[in-house]
């Protein structure tokens, strides 16, 4: 049985047996190679359902739509290993519960798809742990490395050009399933603490808030560089966030749902190196 | 006999316009985008792009622009205007879609009132658009009416040559004229082909879909949850849209001085509707949804009888979640059958 019947009849099996209420998976898009996020409520309808390389969003983000998850009921959902990393970092900000969702978990190694061991999101600690072993060893992307050497002015021209595109869509924000804030900052109108206008100095607090917020949270995942409608490497920007604290707290986000979040937890013997 | 513009020529044709003080754009691409902008030669140009990923409509409605500063002091309020400038444009090489979207827009900025920063922008600015002998699987100008060598909005037509050497060049209105004149003498007449255009499949019924929309009945039709439960509100096919219009004005200052900013905005996002007492009246997205197609295929022609979509594909081509306007008219006219 190839890997897509398996996950179908899979899906098939929850849906009948009433053990989840939907299935969030992937279906066939407009194109042989674009793929779209579906929702399958009935068992006669898993036939839908896609898996193959092409299936690289990360889902997780749909599972906090308003009262989806309020009736108690599960769902099952297609996750890559970051998107189960996003639901541990969901679960432990108390956005959801886990014990809710059913993880049909997958990886893509190279063109091949391959199924992972495992329903509950505590399923799947070997395969993150063999990931954060992995991301230690190397840099995410090879553009990062150049980006060190750069020195900070040369740095700070790269992403003032990059920035310079910007057109304040927000779809960055609203692909990341870490952006989960109902009302965002930049949203905040009274008063208006960000500028809603992309000139240079909007698009730079717009860019740099989001850089921040998302400290020891991004699970580089890249949803938000796929959405971006002007092609600006953001994952470069997460990713050296994902440096710092992987460094710093050896802190590998969404490791599991009991994780402290980086920026919201203290601790005496912290290092604080960088106060004077 | 039909006049020809060299590929050659282009070089001597762009230093001609500049040396009479017209700002020449064209498409470009850089970092991986493209859109238009401002460039000293040809060199610049990405000719082979079938349609650049930003649109024309950036040149006449940019992201964000200042409208006038303010400055209140005790005994008087001083404001002052930013009016765009008014020196000549050429834009070299604009798409059907693209240009046709200005004229569609014309409408909307002329309506109730008038908008000077388009208009300005608008009658410095000659367009020459290169008709389509390619397409992608995106492109559906024909399924709205539109085609690959349609002249609306473009002010020359250029059809590229089968030999890929130059294009038959068509003036079709008096700025294009005049834009012409000035490089008369690289005009060469001549005899040669033009490439066939591209064929582009018509992939649903428009008119079936306006009817369908315009029947109030299916205003609440389950139809816009399902057709949009995927939409995650991120605005990108307003953004990339070369008819999507909507703006919010901001004031960046505080209330004693400032400058007064018309921003790009969208229907897509949850802020766009919400009323300072907290209550939405679009506050679902499949509302949102519903609200972009009937802007563009219920009001907008019941009120300038044109729909307000070229048929550009961008807004399925740049979906992150691979939505658009294509999808939901091709599901609405199988509703029909
Ligand atoms: S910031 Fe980007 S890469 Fe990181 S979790 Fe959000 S969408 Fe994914
Ligand atoms: S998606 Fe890209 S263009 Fe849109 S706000 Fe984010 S960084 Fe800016
Ligand atoms: S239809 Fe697609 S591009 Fe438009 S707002 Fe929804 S997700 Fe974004
Ligand atoms: S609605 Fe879509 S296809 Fe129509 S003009 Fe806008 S972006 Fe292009």
């Amino acid at each position: 049985m190839s890997i897509q019947e398996q996950y179908r009849s899979r899906a098939k099996e929850l849906l009948g047996e009433g053990s989840v209420k939907m299935v969030i998976g992937y279906g066939v898009g407009t194109t042989a190679t674009r793929r779209r996020p579906i929702f399958i409520t009935s068992p006669d309808e898993t036939d839908r359902l896609v898996l193959d390389a092409s299936c690289r969003t990360n889902l997780a983000g749909y599972l906090l739509r308003e009262g989806l998850l309020a009736d108690q009921k599960s769902i099952a959902v297609f996750l890559l290993p970051d998107g189960v990393r996003a639901l541990n970092i969901l679960a432990a900000e108390s956005q959801l519960a886990t014990a809710q969702i059913v993880v049909l978990g997958f990886e893509i190694k190279g063109e091949e798809v391959k199924p992972l061991e495992g329903t509950a999101a505590g399923d799947f600690s070997a395969i993150i742990a063999e990931r954060k072993e992995q991301r230690k060893a190397q840099p995410s992307h090879e553009m990062a490395v150049k980006l060190e050497e750069m020195t900070p002015a040369e740095r700070f021209a790269f992403w003032e050009k990059e920035f310079s595109r910007c057109i304040k869509c927000y779809a960055c924000r609203a692909a990341c399933p870490m952006c989960w804030c109902r009302r965002c900052v930049v949203d905040n109108n009274q008063p208006q603490w960000v500028n809603t206008s992309s000139h240079t100095l909007g698009n730079l607090e717009w860019n740099l808030v989001r850089a921040f917020h998302l400290a020891g949270r991004c699970v580089e995942c890249g949803n938000c560089s796929e959405a971006c409608p002007v092609n600006i490497p953001l994952h470069l920007l997460n990713g050296r966030m994902t440096d710092e604290v992987l460094t710093a707290f050896d802190h590998y986000p969404g490791a599991d749902e009991q994780q402290e979040p980086v920026l919201a937890s203290f601790r005496k013997d912290d290092p604080e190196t960088f106060i004077l | 006999m039909t006049k020809i513009l060299y590929s050659d020529d282009l070089t001597t044709c762009f230093s001609t316009w500049r040396k009479e003080g017209i700002m020449t754009f064209g498409p470009v691409q850089e970092a991986g985008n493209s859109g238009f902008r401002e460039v000293q030669d040809e060199k610049e140009l990405d000719m082979n792009l079938i349609l650049t990923s930003r649109t024309l409509k950036e040149l006449f409605f940019p992201r964000t622009e200042p409208m006038l500063s303010y400055s209140i002091g005790k005994q008087q309020i001083e404001t002052s205007e930013f009016l765009p400038s008014e020196k000549p444009c050429i834009i070299f090489g604009a798409r059907p879609c693209d240009a046709a979207g200005m004229a569609m827009d014309d409408e909307l900025f002329n309506w109730d009132y008038r908008d000077e920063y388009w208009f300005r922008r608008r009658s410095r600015s000659v367009i020459m658009t290169i008709a389509c002998s390619t397409s992608d699987d995106f492109c559906m100008c024909t399924s709205l009416g539109l085609g690959p060598d349609s002249a609306k909005g473009s002010d020359v037509l250029l059809r590229p040559l089968a030999s890929g050497k130059g294009w038959l060049v068509e003036e079709l209105t008096e700025k294009g004229d005049k834009a012409l004149q000035s490089i008369a003498s690289l005009l060469k007449e001549g005899t040669e082909e033009a490439a066939p255009t591209a064929e582009v499949p018509v992939l649903f019924d428009l008119e079936a879909c306006t009817t369908w929309l315009a029947d109030p009945e299916n205003f609440e039709s389950h139809f816009w949850k399902e057709i949009s439960e995927r939409c995650i509100g991120c605005g990108t096919c307003t953004y990339l849209c070369p008819t999507c219009h909507c703006f919010d004005i901001q004031d960046e200052g505080d209330t004693y001085e400032g400058i007064r900013r018309k921003n790009w905005d969208s229907c897509s996002f949850q802020l766009f509707t919400m009323h300072t007492s907290g209550h939405n009246p679009r506050n679902t997205q499949s509302a949102r949804w519903r609200q972009r197609i009937m802007h563009k295929f219920n009001y907008f022609s019941l009120k300038f009888s044109v729909n307000s979509c070229t048929g550009c594909g961008r807004c399925t081509r740049e979906c992150p979640v691979d939505m658009g306007v294509r999808e939901t008219l091709q599901a609405i006219s199988t509703l029909q059958k």
